[in-house]
């Protein structure tokens, strides 16, 4: 969707955890994405090829961890898998509101020098 | 080389100023729509009827999220409700940012409801909270009922759907069964309204619920559409 933008937010978050942790070289970041987010793997790989042109991040390699999404059910607290289209809990048969992953937008962790 | 765990959300930016902006919206008491849809379903269309229809009882102001030109904000103007325009300039959603500025230059001291219209567009909007109490997309049936499968994510998110352009249902292969069907898949809790503007249908009953909803904010019990 948008994932030019999302890259250019995460060159920024990196480049300020790099002079907090008064790294001067990055080798890699990890990213986690939830599977319901609408973001694409593929085009944040695109992306990121593109931006970190030019930065300290140029020689850094970009990792996608894949949340898949589960949902709690109100009423007997059992956690699930969902989907888009299934969010019925297993157990007791009722929608379920409550998503707890599946959403995520988080840079993990950094590497560098 | 060291590895630092950063656990940073990409979107913070953009969370930090919709939840200033949240603050204020709550503190002056003002009920806020995200109304979401692709371009052409009726955003425009729905917003002037339910303006002319509630301006006599509520405050009303509205935000007009476009890429380029002022076309819808002056229809709404036309209504004679404050309206700020956003040009976003090709960008396709509107942020946390722009609704920050939008606000500054509203007087927002005697405002009951303000609808955000967004940028027409099914996918970007949904991901980005707007500090509003409730998401309403709009699908018009000239698009087809396959569009909440085909975009999930703005259907799921909304706290209601509004189907409309139902005149043209006959003129359509809209299936009505399935789009009930994929919206109890996706979102069970959503409330839907079906409506035409042009036939002044389903309006009535989408302002009464709009004035429950802004009197339960009023009396304190803010929402949670989550």
């Amino acid at each position: 969707m948008h994932e030019v933008s999302i890259i250019q937010n995460v060159i920024e978050i990196v480049k300020q955890k790099a002079i907090e942790n008064k790294l001067t070289k990055i080798k890699h970041i990890s990213l986690r994405i939830g599977e319901l987010s609408g973001v694409m793997s593929e085009s944040l790989n695109f992306a990121f090829d593109s931006c970190i042109k030019g930065t300290m991040l140029e020689e850094s390699t970009l990792g996608i961890e894949i949340v898949n999404a589960l949902g709690e059910c109100k009423d007997c607290n059992l956690e699930f898998p969902i989907e888009h289209f299934n969010k019925l809990c297993p157990s007791c048969n009722k929608f379920c509101t409550n998503i707890v992953r599946g959403y995520e937008l988080y840079i993990n962790t950094i590497e560098g020098d | 080389m060291s590895e630092i765990k950063v656990v940073a959300n990409i979107l913070h930016t953009n969370e930090e100023i919709t939840s200033k902006n949240k603050q204020l919206l709550n503190e002056k008491g003002i009920y806020v729509i995200n109304l979401m849809s692709s371009p052409g379903s009726g955003k425009t269309s729905l917003l002037e009827r339910v303006i002319s229809k509630l301006k006599g009882k509520l405050s009303i102001a509205v935000i007009e999220g476009d890429l380029y030109t002022t076309k819808d904000a002056e229809r709404i103007e036309a209504q004679g409700v404050p309206v700020v325009q956003i040009n976003t300039g090709g960008a396709c959603h509107l942020d946390g940012k722009m609704i920050k500025g939008a606000l500054d230059s509203l007087n927002l001291d005697k405002v009951d409801l303000l609808v955000i219209e967004n940028v027409g567009n099914l996918v970007c909007p949904a991901a980005f909270d707007l500090g509003e109490d409730i998401k309403i997309t709009v699908l018009s049936t000239p698009e087809g009922n396959d569009k909440p499968l085909k975009y999930p994510r703005m259907f799921e998110n909304s706290g209601a759907i509004i189907l409309n352009k139902l005149d043209l249902l006959e003129f359509t292969n809209f299936d009505r069964v399935e789009f009930y069907k994929d919206i109890n898949s996706l979102n069970a809790h959503a409330k839907i309204f079906e409506t035409s503007c042009v036939k002044d249908q389903g309006i009535d009953e989408l302002c009464s619920w709009l004035s429950q909803q802004i009197d339960n904010k009023r009396g304190g019990n803010v929402l949670c559409q989550e």
